[in-house]
Order: C-alpha cells, then sequence, then structure tokens
C-alpha cells in the first residue's frame, strides 16, 4: 500500500516536473526572430505606428484613470483576483525599453514576454496574432520613439498561488491561441479590411464573444463559429451581439455604425460604460474607410445561433399613456418622475443629447446588465470633436432595489420594447458588483469647466 | 481522507441509496443556505433628507423632512388631483396653452419637480404664503404667486384662482411640503448665492453660452421641442421665451440659477446631472449675456416694486 502511493506521488513529480519544463519550452515554440531592419525614428513609420496603435487601442488598458499614458497599472478583475496591465513605455527599467522589435513582436503576437514567459491572455494576442509584421514594426518605432517613458514598476497580480503560475499559460496558449494567419471571407477589399480591423486590432471579439471553460474566446473569427461577436457580458456590461438578428446588429444600418464609432452617438443611441472607452481612445481616430470597412464587415455576420431574427411587430401604447398621464404600473410613476424629462413620453430621447430608449437595441438586450449599471451608477458618453458637449447619464443609486426592477422592466418592456423581466435579486447582484468594480473615465463626468473649456467644451 | 474513503466504498458497493439521497440533500442544504448567506439584502430607498426648523427660529432642530418618491401619491385620497398638478407642472405648455405664451413648462426652471434644493423648490412653497413681497409691494397667496408665474416667466395669461388647474397645482405642491405644520420650514435654500459685486462680462458670457449651452438651448437661444412640438429645452431669448418681468431676465437672479442648476446631464449625482461647472463669474457673464437678449415686454411692469427696493439688476 504504502509502495504503491510512493509510485504514484513519484509519477505525479516526475509528472509535474515535465510539464513544467515544457511549459517553459512552449512559449519559445511561439517566438519568432525578425530580420527586419526599421528606422525607429522614420516620422512616417512613427505616424503609422500611432495609428495602429489606435486601431489596437493599447491605451485603454495600458493607462490608468490619472497615470500616464501606456504606463500600465489598470486592474482587471478576475473571479481569483485582479491581475494589472503593464508598463509599455520605452522605459529601460520598468518599461518595454530593452525590447527588440522580435521581442515586441513576440509579445503582441503570441503572448510572450522577453524572459520568455507566457502573457495572461487579458492581453488580445490571440487576435494581435494576425496583424502583419509592416504593422507590428511602426507600431514598434512609436512606442519606442513617440512615447514618454515613465519609471513605474508594474504591480503584482493578486492571482493566489498555482493561479499565478506563468508556465501553464503556456499550455493555455497552445490549446487557445493557435498561430494563426488573416484569411479574408470576402473578395470586396473595403470588407476584407473591415474584417481584419475587427478580428485583429480591434479584437472586438475580446468583450463582444463568449468565453468558454478556459476563458478563452469561443471564436476569434466568423470563420471558426458564427457564435464569434455573438455578444457577452463583461465587466457588468452587455456587450451586445455585433450579428445580424434582431437584437444584434439587425437594426442598425453602415452609416449609423460609423456616426457610433467615429463620434460615440448616433441620433438613436450613444456608447456608455467600456465601450465609450473605446471610442474615447480608439474608434473615433480611425479613418472613415477604415471606420467604413468595419461597418461594412459587421453587417456582413448572419443572425447568431438561437436568437431571434426578428422580434414580433409590437405596436406603442406607452406614449399615448404617459401623455394622459395614465400610470398603470408602478415603474410608469418611476419613468415619469425620474426618467421622462430627459428620455421623453415616447422614449425617443433628445438626438445627440439623450439616446432613445425605445427601438435601442442596448436597451431590450435579453441580458439587462447594461441598463441596471447605467442606472445604478451613471456614466457618460464619450468625448469627441464632433459634438460640443459629452453629456452622461446620472446614477439612480439612491432608489431601492425593487424600484430600480420595476423601472428598468418598465423601460424594457415599454413603446415597442420586448424583453425578459429582471428582478429585485438581479439588482442586489449588480449593485454588490459595483461595489467592487474599479473607476474608469467614463464612469465620471466631464470636465466642463471653463478654465478647460479653452480645449473646446472638454475636447482635446 | 479516510472518511472520503469510508463514503466511497459505501457509495461502491451501492447498498445505501438512502445513505446517498441524504447526503446530496445534506450538500444542497448547505449551498443553498451559503448562497443565501452571501446575498446581500435589498436596498431601500435612500431619500434625501433635510432638516425641519420653526420659522421663526432658525436654529431649532424639531424634526426631519424627508423627500418624498411621486409612487407615494398614491396613499393620498387625492392622488389623482395630486398628479395632475404635478402633470401640469411638468408639461404646463402642452397642457395650458391657452395660458403658457412662452415655450416653457414650470419645471423648466424648477427643477426635477421642484424637489431640488437651490433649484427653486417647491418644498417650502405651500407654508411659505400668503406673504408680502417687496415686488409685488403688498400681501400675496400663493395662487398670486403661481399667477405672477405665468404673466411673466410663461409670458401668458393668469389661471382661475378656483379652477381645477390651479387646484391640482396646490395640491401637489401641499403634498410635497408633506404636513409640514405651519410655522415650520425644511431647512433649504431655495435659490444658490453668487457675488452680487462682480461685474458681467457678456463678451465673456457669450462664449461660455456657445461652449456650454448652445447644445441644448440653441445657437440662436432657440431651444430645443421634440417629435411632437413639446418642450424640451427652454428658448432663450426671442419671442418664444420668458419676457422681462421674469425673475429669470435678471442677471445676478439667473446667474444663481445657472450656477448651481445648468448644464443638465453633465454629472453623474444629482436628479439631472446637473450643474457645479461655472464659476460666480462664469455664471455671472453668461447671465447676462442671455438675459439681455431679445425678448417680449411685460405690461405689468409699472406696477412693480411700488415701495422703492428694486434689485440693480431689475430690466426696467
Amino acid at each position: 500500500m504504502k509502495k504503491w502511493l510512493l509510485y504514484i506521488l513519484m509519477a505525479a513529480v516526475i509528472g509535474l516536473v515535465l510539464a513544467f519544463i515544457i511549459g517553459l519550452l512552449l512559449p519559445q515554440m511561439r517566438t519568432e526572430n525578425s530580420s527586419m531592419q526599421i528606422d525607429i525614428t522614420d516620422p512616417a513609420l512613427i505616424k503609422q505606428g500611432e495609428y495602429v496603435a489606435r486601431t489596437a487601442d493599447c491605451v485603454a488598458c495600458h493607462t490608468t484613470l490619472d497615470g500616464a499614458d501606456y504606463a500600465g497599472g489598470l486592474p482587471m478583475l478576475t473571479p481569483l483576483g485582479a491581475i494589472y496591465s503593464t508598463n509599455i513605455t520605452p522605459d529601460k527599467e520598468t518599461g518595454i525599453g530593452n525590447y527588440t522589435l522580435a521581442d515586441f513582436s513576440n509579445a503582441v503576437k503570441h503572448g510572450v514576454r522577453k524572459d520568455n514567459s507566457a502573457l495572461y491572455p487579458a492581453m488580445p494576442y490571440p487576435s494581435y496574432q494576425i496583424m502583419p509584421d509592416d504593422d507590428i514594426a511602426a507600431m514598434y518605432a512609436y512606442f519606442m520613439s513617440a512615447v514618454k517613458p515613465v519609471n513605474q514598476p508594474n504591480l503584482a497580480s493578486e492571482l493566489p498561488p498555482v493561479f499565478n503560475w506563468r508556465w501553464p499559460l503556456a499550455y493555455w496558449q497552445a490549446l487557445f491561441a493557435p498561430k494563426r494567419e488573416f484569411t479574408p471571407e470576402s473578395q470586396d477589399s473595403l470588407v476584407a479590411r473591415g474584417q481584419y480591423l475587427v478580428e485583429g486590432p480591434g479584437h472586438c471579439g475580446s468583450c463582444h464573444t463568449e468565453r468558454g471553460i478556459g476563458f478563452q474566446e469561443i471564436a476569434l473569427s466568423n470563420a471558426d463559429s458564427n457564435e464569434y461577436l455573438s455578444g457577452a457580458v463583461i465587466d457588468g456590461w452587455r456587450a451586445k451581439s455585433l450579428r445580424g438578428e434582431h437584437r444584434g446588429l439587425g437594426t442598425w444600418d453602415t452609416a449609423e455604425l460609423v456616426d457610433f464609432f467615429k463620434t460615440g452617438r448616433t441620433d438613436k443611441t450613444a456608447a456608455f460604460g467600456a465601450m465609450a472607452e473605446v471610442v474615447e481612445h480608439s474608434t473615433q481616430y480611425m479613418t472613415d474607410t477604415d471606420l467604413q470597412a468595419m461597418s461594412a464587415y459587421l453587417k456582413t455576420l448572419s443572425p447568431a445561433p438561437n436568437k431571434e431574427v426578428k422580434l414580433p411587430v409590437k405596436t406603442d401604447e406607452t406614449t399615448q399613456k404617459l401623455l394622459d398621464g395614465v400610470y398603470d404600473t408602478r415603474g410608469a410613476i418611476l419613468y415619469a418622475e425620474y426618467c421622462q424629462v430627459c428620455h421623453r413620453a415616447d422614449g425617443a430621447g433628445v438626438p445627440r443629447i439623450f439616446p432613445a430608449l425605445d427601438d435601442n437595441s442596448a436597451v431590450y438586450a435579453r441580458n439587462a446588465d447594461s441598463v441596471l449599471q447605467i442606472t445604478l451608477s451613471g456614466g457618460r458618453m464619450p468625448k469627441t470633436p464632433h459634438d460640443r458637449m459629452a453629456f452622461t447619464m446620472p446614477e439612480f443609486s439612491h432608489l431601492s432595489d425593487s424600484d430600480i426592477a420595476e423601472v428598468v422592466n418598465f423601460v424594457r418592456n415599454s413603446w415597442t420594447n420586448q424583453a425578459p423581466m429582471i428582478d429585485t435579486t438581479d439588482v442586489v447582484k449588480m449593485r454588490a458588483f459595483l461595489k467592487k468594480k474599479p473607476t474608469t473615465a467614463t464612469d465620471l463626468p466631464p470636465d466642463l469647466t471653463v478654465a478647460n473649456s479653452n480645449k473646446g467644451a472638454g475636447n482635446e | 481522507m479516510n472518511k472520503l474513503l469510508l463514503t466511497k466504498s459505501a457509495l461502491k458497493h451501492g447498498h445505501n441509496t438512502l445513505m446517498q439521497g441524504a447526503l446530496i440533500t445534506s450538500l444542497t442544504v448547505i449551498m443553498a443556505s451559503l448562497a443565501a448567506c452571501s446575498q446581500p439584502e435589498p436596498t431601500e430607498r435612500a431619500a434625501a433628507e433635510y432638516n425641519l426648523i420653526k420659522a421663526n427660529d432658525a436654529n431649532e432642530d424639531i424634526g426631519k423632512y424627508v423627500l418624498p418618491q411621486d409612487t407615494a401619491i398614491l396613499d393620498e385620497p387625492n392622488a389623482e388631483e395630486i398628479f395632475y398638478g404635478k402633470r401640469l407642472l411638468n408639461e404646463t405648455k402642452r397642457l395650458l396653452p391657452e395660458h403658457v405664451g412662452a415655450t416653457m413648462n414650470c419645471n423648466s426652471c424648477h427643477i426635477s419637480q421642484g424637489k431640488i434644493p437651490l433649484g427653486d423648490p417647491y418644498i417650502n412653497s405651500y407654508n411659505f404664503y400668503p406673504r408680502v413681497m417687496p415686488r409685488a409691494g403688498k400681501e400675496i397667496d400663493l395662487q398670486a404667486r403661481i399667477n405672477g408665474c405665468f404673466k411673466r416667466s410663461m409670458n401668458g395669461k393668469p389661471l382661475d384662482r378656483e379652477g381645477p388647474e390651479m387646484k391640482a397645482m396646490l395640491a401637489y405642491m401641499k403634498w410635497l411640503s408633506q404636513n409640514t405644520p405651519k410655522d415650520q420650514m425644511v431647512d433649504i435654500k431655495n435659490a444658490g448665492s453668487v457675488d452680487e459685486s462682480l461685474v458681467p462680462d457678456p463678451i465673456r458670457g457669450e462664449k461660455i453660452y456657445q461652449v456650454q449651452c448652445a447644445s441644448c438651448h440653441g445657437d440662436n437661444g432657440e431651444g430645443i421641442k421634440d417629435a411632437r412640438g413639446d418642450v424640451v429645452f427652454p428658448p432663450l431669448w426671442g419671442e418664444e421665451s420668458f419676457n422681462i418681468g421674469a425673475g429669470m431676465a435678471r442677471t445676478y437672479k439667473a446667474a444663481a440659477f445657472v450656477k448651481y442648476n445648468m448644464p443638465m446631464g453633465i454629472q453623474t449625482k444629482g436628479l439631472w446631472g446637473h450643474g457645479g461647472v461655472l464659476s460666480d463669474q462664469d455664471a455671472i457673464d453668461v447671465a447676462e449675456y442671455f438675459t439681455h437678449q431679445p425678448r417680449p415686454d411685460f405690461a405689468g411692469k409699472v406696477n412693480d416694486w411700488p415701495n422703492g427696493k428694486k434689485p440693480k439688476d431689475a430690466r426696467y
């Protein structure tokens, strides 16, 4: 009996050592040596790199609320504790100042650090994988030559032992982030460009594709599965489905998408939460052609499986009732008191100022998290030079949980909206989650002080 | 370890399905109770609370006023009348077009249904009147005060003092007072203060207006209407705006309002997400700019301030 146990123990130890060694070797199989010769001081290359970095939205995760650009330190919550983004300024001691182009490329595309250990998949290298070497080189030139070095040590993760080991991540990479090439689905060069931006640098799937048991995106491209970009929940936001069904982008046209990416709003809706950050840091800087391309590609995606392609037609009975003061639910009374002044009796809001609630696909998603979060904690639209002011939604955390549920149900099922009902428990859960959530820039009101307004109503 | 092995063997031999069932049941119960423990209780409403004071002794703390939510109107015997009053105050132009000349609602200025201190609240209105007012130079009651608004801010015609519309508005204000005794008041201010010694600069005011106000009130002060033509943002000047007899046409009164209440939808706190971005000078400059744009005259102006004491920002 004892001997038998010993054998098992020995086998386990040997197995672990082997797994550990292979785990150390695996990343090296992913890395590549670059023979590219580039001039990192070439202004044209730096400019190109700056644009690529915008499309890849590096700044969003590698910068904290009041921190220096790209100096890292932003917490990303996992069920086991926070991990922190790293300093990617060219500081030699604490940043990536000692990275060669090959080191840089291996980190960005393959998730392997200079010391050959694996990066957490919070870094979207499974998406960046398909980026061409020229773009990576341009980005390298930008980071090395145009980003200000900041001496700021990286923060250790809060993950418990075993989970904070790096070598098992190599297996994750082997399983879920295989080497792959970009394969255009369309002959149309605009659509293909859009597909590349969405799938690659834009890493839209990081938020908009469901994650599997290993925290991997269940599809990295439309070719993988039509569950790609079919919506997911992240940081208490419902990142909507971007596919063709009614609750996805079925009701959007390409012009609206371009407007949304460029300005963070349309006549009907406004970006909020994590997407407001994306617009503010990334898409507003993209060229019209690239925005057209992304929009055109997204509109080619078929309806997501098992989702209603078209919702039944519903007649609006709410507007007249509110105009007539017929408050037949508690939710209606609450809506009239707290919401109607901005979002209006017809739920149409005010174009580019207050988003519509009726016929707004962010409102009647099956999952109510986005509506719940914005109602409880408020938030603001992205700031762009296209509109003079970025408006906010104030928080309504002073309402009771049961009243929040009532008014959210009212909003999601009034006018032509149709959505599943929520209950008080959902509000309780969201409130508990929001207590832990770190504050982001779009959780805060815009700086509208006149001292700041010479920059153009808070625009840079 | 031993226990686990025992259980395992017991299960393996399969002669004790009862035990298995009991085990699963007890596990389920434990899990369920754990889940119940970790689930916090639903949060109750955190209503704004203010002290009650004696109207003639501001230092005496005699109780609390709790800001009511409209859902509580249902508990009142005259709920329908109160709701009607609330709607009239919110949508005055649409519901009383004969009486409202301007494209404005009462609650364009009495923000968030008159429930916000410094935002011209109605919280103390029911108990405050009748009172001798300097502008009228005599005692006026709440009906007269409301009709003053209709003639000035709304640039319209007074309501029938005994009509259902006036009664409904009063019923809402009475409900909002939450039965505060007549000799008491809620310890809040109706308007904030600005430094009236500051000299307004309308040129600077215009710049501030274009950046901070024009998105909603329009490049030419015209405001915004919704698809049905109802007021969203009231015009700040022109034929559809308030007339020169309105308090809002006075630089320092308007500045005090603007400083604490405008713009809306720019903060993440407060019922309207409002105010708190302009300094006294900013507010006075922008107020000077928009108040002095063309606007309707006020026929009754000759009767104002009959006993003197006319404020320095009066328009006539």
